[in-house]
């Protein structure tokens, strides 16, 4: 009974957003949640005969997500998925509201939700998923998360807690290895990896938060570092080493901006995903060794799904403002924000560039990440960069230390607007950054100019 | 004109909250005035040499300091000698701590530190995160953003480096922030600290130009830009 109050209440809470328009994701499950704390457990577990799927880490998990959202659409099987970045506790309950009858019956065979670190545990315990993919773990607005070995340790009682579970882990990243080191009653967990790239690098890279063995301090011997602490690494003999991928990305091939190649143990058909980054490369194969141990899928559904997928809202989203090409670039710590650099701003430093930088709750109220990221590497860029957002001057403060000229400040969004239109001609192509919320509102501003931006949101 | 030679401790483990940002500020206005100067990464067992200028040590997780709290017992003598004859030493949060009497970890237990600063920590259950605002005496209004759960507090004499006007401090009660012995400073300030407080960068550099046994005056920068970022931080506070 008090779970039927409960679904009813989000269901009415979701009507009236949806009339309303406003886009939060988190008020219906807030509700759902006081009238039946248990509301959570109650609508996911045994309730998807082919399993449930939990993405965590910190970059990477929207994108990872929709990867595999996409093979599960290739392969005709139907499933519930938390669409609109609503990653925490009350999204999830939003999400299954949303989808599940009076009586709290889902017509999906397949949860697939993409879960907030610092949210794992409480969720995970009560879910119990099928699967559990790791991402990567790096330093990450500190202020909301803690320290990333207490992500880590959280983690790892919890894995304990969840035996039966499947562990999909980046073997490239220490950290999320050593997660899978040692497991017990021979539980083994699946790897991802890459083998090798050969794409353009960060010279100044200040990110690498764990270049040591989880267990013993002791620095780990890296035969090539791709970006941060990512890449291939060695530990002491007979201790904590990175592990033999399971699933191996080679021969990774990048064209411009355009798009990246890679193929699977040297066997698979080559994948081209439209979207460049090496970042991109990890999400499309833990999406793939995903599909491999947990779905009934043939290996051309997964290729094909992950050859169509486009950008994902607002990570690399290409939109149309004023007959200018927008590229927006989500970025919201030092780890992301190289990977931008690395792939976008170090191959066309002729664009104009625009820095949004808030520092709201949801973006991290603590900017002092914009120091640690690799603004250097930007040294020579000459096209011009605007600045704006609630933390406008330490943005400008941080290009001002890495010896950028071209500077301009302005706070207010619509005045930014105005600026980047003054500083672009039809037809340019203009580079946006911003954090989490500045994304938000920017897009819908730009949206308004840009029949197909706008349907996106729908 | 000999180079200044700045230390920067540990920056593979201790240097989590932009901490990069200090070297950075340090270095590029010396160079803005045409002042030589270099940095030299110590890592754990390498050694510290003798001829430094000036030192910076920066914050870490509690699993970093175990490590870096042995490998200060080994330089203890050395950093302290430099300390005591004036030598210019910035050091942020878990890095502060670690140069006082010790620091009484949730998951580690208690870690010894140099002895430095007569300061001891203890970690506390409340998290202490937000932007902070502090006036000093010998400064000014200086603003940073804090986040530690381990709460600093003084045994026996010590000077701290101001009064919290916003935010926390060293620990929830007293209302004072860091502290300053002869040129050392311990703080809680980070964002990175030095970019949006620079006469607390050029007052470093100054001590370690002393130290260095030059004279070369210090040529005034436009700080326009850090004014404006740091009067913007201060009503955030």
């Amino acid at each position: 009974m008090r779970s039927l109050l409960a679904i009813i209440a989000a269901k009415v809470a979701l009507k009236t957003n949806r009339i309303t328009g406003s886009g939060g994701t988190a008020l219906p499950g807030m509700l759902a949640q006081k009238l039946d704390k248990d509301i959570l457990r109650k609508l996911v577990l045994k309730n998807f005969p082919k399993g449930i799927i939990v993405v965590t880490g910190t970059n990477g998990k929207t994108t990872t997500s929709r990867f595999i959202a996409n093979i599960l659409e290739e392969a005709g099987i139907s499933y519930v998925h938390n669409r609109a970045g609503s990653n925490m506790e009350r999204g999830l309950i939003s999400t299954m509201a949303e989808n599940t009858n009076l009586y709290g019956r889902v017509d999906a065979d397949v949860a697939l939700f993409e879960v907030d670190e610092a949210f794992m545990p409480k969720v995970c315990r009560a879910i119990e998923p099928d699967t559990i993919v790791v991402t990567n773990l790096f330093r990450d607005q500190l202020d909301r998360y803690g320290e990333l070995d207490k992500i880590a340790r959280s983690f790892r009682n919890l894995f304990e807690d969840l035996p039966n579970t499947k562990l999909v882990l980046n073997a490239d990243d220490p950290l999320v290895a050593s997660l899978g080191y040692e497991l017990e009653n021979e539980r083994k967990a699946t790897y991802f990896g890459v083998g090798d790239y050969n794409g353009p690098k960060i010279t100044n890279d200040h990110t690498a938060d764990s270049i040591f063995d989880p267990f013993t301090q002791q620095k780990l011997h890296y035969t090539d570092r791709y970006f941060g602490h990512i890449g291939r690494y060695r530990g002491k003999r007979g201790g904590f080493t990175r592990p033999k991928p399971d699933f191996q990305a080679n021969n990774v091939r990048q064209k411009g901006i355009e798009n990246i190649k890679f193929d699977v143990n040297k066997t698979s058909k080559a994948i081209k995903l439209e979207m460049p980054g090496l970042f991109n490369v990890y999400n499309a194969i833990a999406a793939y060794s995903v599909a491999k141990i947990c779905l009934d899928t043939e290996e051309n559904n997964i290729i094909s799904a992950l050859n169509e997928s486009s950008a994902v809202f607002g990570r690399s989203e290409q939109l149309n403002y004023l007959n200018r090409e927008v590229v927006m670039l989500l970025i919201k710590n030092p780890t992301g924000l190289n990977q931008i650099i690395q792939t976008y701003l170090l191959k066309e430093k002729d664009r104009l560039l625009v820095f949004v930088i808030n520092d709201n709750f949801a973006d991290g109220r603590d900017i002092s990440w914009l120091w640690d990221a690799a603004f250097e590497d930007l040294k020579g860029y000459r096209g011009k960069i605007l600045v704006g957002g609630t933390r406008a001057y330490d943005m400008a403060l941080r290009l001002k230390y890495a010896g950028l000229k071209g500077v301009s400040i302005e706070s207010d969004e619509n005045s930014l607007l105005k600026m980047i239109e003054k500083n672009s001609t039809r037809r340019s192509k203009i580079f946006i950054l911003p954090t989490y919320t500045a994304m938000l509102s920017m897009r819908s501003k730009i949206a308004a100019n840009d029949d197909k931006a706008k349907e996106f949101w729908q | 004109m000999k180079a200044i030679k700045i230390a920067h401790l540990y920056p593979e483990r201790m240097s989590i909250y932009g901490d990069f940002g200090n070297v950075l500020v340090l270095s590029q206005r010396m160079n803005w005035r045409g002042i030589k100067n270099e940095v030299v990464s110590i890592e754990v067992g390498d050694k510290l040499p003798k001829d430094i200028d000036m030192i910076f040590i920066g914050g870490g997780q509690d699993k970093g300091q175990v490590v870096v709290a042995e490998d200060l017992m080994a330089k203890s003598s050395q950093i302290k000698d430099f300390a005591e004859s004036g030598g210019p030493l910035l050091s942020v949060c878990g890095g502060y701590q670690l140069l006082g009497e010790y620091f009484i970890s949730s998951d580690y237990g208690q870690i010894q530190g140099i002895g430095l600063f007569n300061v001891i920590s203890k970690a506390t259950e409340t998290r202490m995160i937000g932007n902070i605002l502090v006036q000093s005496e010998k400064f000014g209004q200086l603003v940073g953003f804090e986040n530690h759960s381990g709460a600093t507090e003084f045994i026996g004499r010590a000077q701290p480096l101001g009064v919290v006007k916003k935010g926390f401090g060293n620990n929830p009660d007293d209302k004072l922030e860091g502290v300053i012995y002869k040129n050392a400073i311990g703080t809680y300030l980070h964002g990175s600290f030095l970019p949006k407080n620079p006469k607390v960068a050029d007052w470093l550099i100054r001590q370690a130009i002393k130290y260095s046994g030059q004279n070369i005056k210090l040529k005034e920068l436009n700080d326009e830009l850090e004014n404006s970022a740091r009067k913007n931080a201060a009503r955030k506070a």
